[in-house]
């Protein structure tokens, strides 16, 4: 007979007292030892006097009026007034987007699409001077995101992540399109638009789409040239070493001095392309050659038996990459795939070197616009700051939810 | 007209070898048709358009005033002599950026491990809002932060040795005399004595079991023959204090820019919390049996992480680590917003008065090289810390 360990010594004694409650897990966490009790009460205090001369900041000393007074130049630069609509129509299309990541991938999509449409809908009730339909199109992001929603349903559940990814890349085109109008050579702008200039592109719009732009276009470039620096072609092996170690090797505002510089003189005669572009490709191409690394480092890792076995099953190679190791690679790096995202949307603050007003521009113009505000500095760069961190922190919120979906590291 | 189409009985477009032979022309066709119309726009541009291009200016000189310099420098100086000075600008911002910003990175990513919740909930934060804010944005924060600060009058003075004000950081230096190269050869000699003496005494503890002091030992050695060298030549240093001068100026010691030292703290605090994390994972991806094991081996704590954990950490920490020592020189580049003087700043400045292609191009390949030279110590650490086989 055999007798279970709670028979033979009866009920487990109680855990010791100096452990439980919260004055055990002060006890534990906080004072486990002298060094570690000290340690605490120094920086309790250090943190209860930062904290203070905080607030003190913020209630006594801080004027924001530098960024109330000018929301609109902060959201999308000198973006001309009467065209407010179609940067609007951009949001509402990406807000339909959100809608359809809320079906097709609930948990993260949710919470991120949820706050995104909150935030929206209270900046448009900001009584600030604005026109009654450009409140209204802010006003219908909700509207939009339910309407995604709604369409994602009539997609079968099996191919919806590979429509939401088709839908996505076609309606972030289509916002480009709407916002810039930019003119094909020979075609003009679509559906008439009247062309931006693209000095007139700026504020956090210019940042999302150089981020936007750069996010869809390196993770195919950086495979493309990852595979590639795997060939067994020499020649195209050592044009893709060549250009990732080139590309690696110097700052990226070395890059943008370039891509103004020297990039346009390579394209065929007569094509002019604004700046707004030449600075999307030059972002695109950096961040392309650091996501190479990434995906070589994670094709790596997949175990040499993964394309044996493709092979015993008949398969051609580029169809072994294609199903079964290139997968296989890059969902062991989405961290990685993630973290070049996340700096390339700090990286676009760069833009400044070639004269574009970004965000961060906008900010500093500010400051040395008007005597009054220059001594705001501290105000400007909490704001900017605060902002771009929204935006990092949820991608990388949304990159760890992903990773957990996808069950990374419990197989 | 089939049997042509064949090799050793095997279809040509099945072929293994002529199709390998066919796709290496096709890319190698494709590779070089790119880059010769890429080439022929960009030269038939030049042409058109009259673009500056060329070195031929290198010589010249170059007439602007540089704020601070690691060697002499005057307005007269050539291109080429005052691009260097600015390479050497940005070589001592990634320099002293690298020590500090490792230094901070380990305590930061230590901190992230330590049972004190307080501790490593801060170094969480810590890394989690310095790591997601654009490095140009905290750069113009802690400039503006050191602008604000009071002027060389009312400057925080610490000891009447250290100065803090707008207009940059001072504190004692130390000025080499004519004795300063002979006896940093003795201090060298010393450190390889010392070098030697240890490995001797590990030796002989490794053979007998005996605990031997061999890291005192160093350590005695270095610093001994050090001092002794130093008091035998009669002070081959001579230190310097910083002094408030005429017109608010300070003289002696040596003093950085307050543009310098924004530069320096955001790229220490932007770049440490990318290495705490790496600190971190390191540590924690030497698994606990070895620590364990460890123990029972009979090696006391500090032995154990000496000669088990570390070194297996470091193999996790180190090549990440220097990767990122590269993305700090490089991110030095941002200087160019706060108006540090180092080779990009420097180089857009220039423009002015020469072709900015070519100028862009030599601040490329100078970063192109400072890279390799990362790349370099990278795969001699490699190759180091290769498992041997036994």
């Amino acid at each position: 007979m055999s007798t279970t360990t709670a028979e033979r010594f009866g009920p487990a004694p109680p855990p010791p007292a100096f452990t439980v409650g919260w004055q055990g897990w002060l006890r534990m966490n906080l004072f486990s030892s002298w060094s570690s009790g000290i340690v605490t009460i120094a920086l309790g205090v250090a943190l209860f006097f930062a904290a203070l001369g905080g607030v003190r900041w913020l209630i006594f000393t801080s004027d924001w009026a530098v960024i109330t007074d000018r929301v609109p130049l902060y959201i999308v630069g000198t973006y001309p007034r009467e065209y407010y609509w179609r940067p609007e129509i951009a949001l509402l299309l990406v807000s339909g987007l959100m809608g359809m990541a809320w079906r097709t991938w609930g948990g993260p999509a949710r919470g991120f699409a949820a706050a995104f449409g909150a935030l929206v809908f209270v900046v448009a009730l900001i009584p600030y001077q604005m026109d009654v339909l450009y409140r209204a199109l802010l006003l219908a992001v909700p509207a939009a995101m339910a309407g995604g929603y709604y369409c994602a349903h009539f997609i079968p559940e099996q191919s919806r992540t590979k429509w939401f990814g088709i839908t996505g890349a076609g309606v972030l085109i289509a916002s480009l399109l709407v916002i810039a109008g930019f003119s094909l050579p020979g075609i003009g702008s679509p559906a008439g638009l009247h062309p931006v200039t693209e000095s007139e592109v700026g504020g956090l719009m210019l940042n999302l789409l150089l981020a936007a732009f750069g996010i869809i276009a390196s993770l195919p470039i950086g495979i493309a040239l990852a595979l590639g620096r795997r060939s067994r072609l020499p020649v195209l092996k050592f044009a893709c070493v060549a250009f990732i170690e080139t590309i690696r090797g110097v700052p990226l505002i070395t890059l943008l001095f370039m891509s103004r510089h020297l990039l346009p003189l390579t394209f065929p005669e007569n094509i002019d392309v604004s700046l707004l572009y030449l600075s999307g490709i030059t972002i695109t191409i950096f961040s392309s050659a650091y996501m190479a690394e990434n995906v070589r480092g994670g094709m790596a890792a997949v175990s040499p038996q993964q394309s044996q076995a493709g092979e015993a099953l008949g398969l051609k190679q580029w169809q072994t990459t294609l199903f079964i190791t290139l997968p296989q690679g890059l969902r062991n790096i989405i961290p990685a795939i993630v973290g070049q995202f996340i700096s390339l949307f700090k990286d676009t603050s760069l833009v400044f070197i070639i004269g574009m007003l970004d965000l961060v521009e906008i900010g500093r113009a500010g400051l040395s616009g008007k005597i009054e505000y220059s001594d705001n500095g501290m105000e400007v760069y909490l704001f900017l700051a605060l902002v771009f961190w929204v935006f990092t922190f949820s991608m990388a919120y949304i990159s760890r939810r992903i990773e957990r979906t996808l069950g990374v590291g419990r197989r | 007209m089939m049997r042509l189409l064949q090799y050793q009985g095997i279809p040509l477009w099945r072929n293994v070898v002529f199709l390998q032979f066919t796709l290496q022309i096709v890319s190698a066709v494709l590779v070089v048709s790119f880059l010769t119309i890429v080439f022929t726009n960009l030269f038939r541009e030049i042409d058109q358009r009259e673009i500056p291009f060329g070195f031929s200016f290198l010589d010249r000189s170059t007439g602007i005033p540089i704020g601070e310099t690691l060697i002499d420098y005057t307005p007269e100086d050539s291109y080429r002599y005052t691009l260097f000075v600015a390479f050497l600008n940005t070589v001592k911002v990634a320099f002293v950026g690298v020590v500090f910003a490792t230094i901070v990175g380990i305590i930061v990513g230590v901190a992230r491990l330590s049972p004190n919740w307080l501790v490593n909930r801060l170094a969480l934060v810590y890394i989690d809002v310095f790591r997601n804010i654009p490095l140009l944005v905290q750069l113009l924060f802690w400039f503006f932060i050191v602008l604000a600060l009071p002027p060389i009058r009312e400057a925080y003075v610490l000891g009447d040795a250290f100065f803090l004000s707008n207009s940059g950081f001072a504190m004692p230096w130390v000025a080499p005399q004519g004795s300063f190269w002979p006896w940093v050869l003795v201090c060298a000699l010393g450190l390889g004595a010392a070098f030697y003496a240890a490995r001797v005494m590990e030796r002989r503890e490794t053979e007998s079991g005996r605990a031997s002091h061999s890291l005192l030992a160093f350590l005695v050695i270095t610093f001994g023959v050090g001092t002794a060298a130093f008091f035998a030549f009669g002070g081959p240093l001579d230190v310097t204090m910083p002094e408030r001068g005429a017109f608010e100026r300070l003289s002696g010691g040596t003093q950085v820019s307050g543009s310098f030292l924004a530069l320096l703290i955001g790229l220490v605090v932007y770049t440490s919390s990318f290495i705490a994390e790496i600190v971190r994972a390191g540590i924690q991806s030497v698994s606990k049996g070895q620590t364990e094991a460890a123990r029972s081996t009979g090696l006391n704590g500090t032995a154990s992480l000496r000669f088990v954990i570390f070194p297996q950490a470091l193999r996790v920490i180190i090549p990440p680590t220097i990767s990122h020592y590269l993305n700090l020189t490089k991110n030095s580049s941002l200087a160019a917003a706060i108006g540090y003087p180092d080779m990009v700043s420097v180089a857009t400045t220039l423009t002015q008065t020469a072709p900015a292609v070519s100028l862009i191009g030599i601040v490329m390949v100078s970063y192109l090289g400072l890279s390799l030279f990362y790349a370099l110590i990278g795969n001699i650490y490699n190759r180091l810390i290769r498992y041997k086989a036994l």
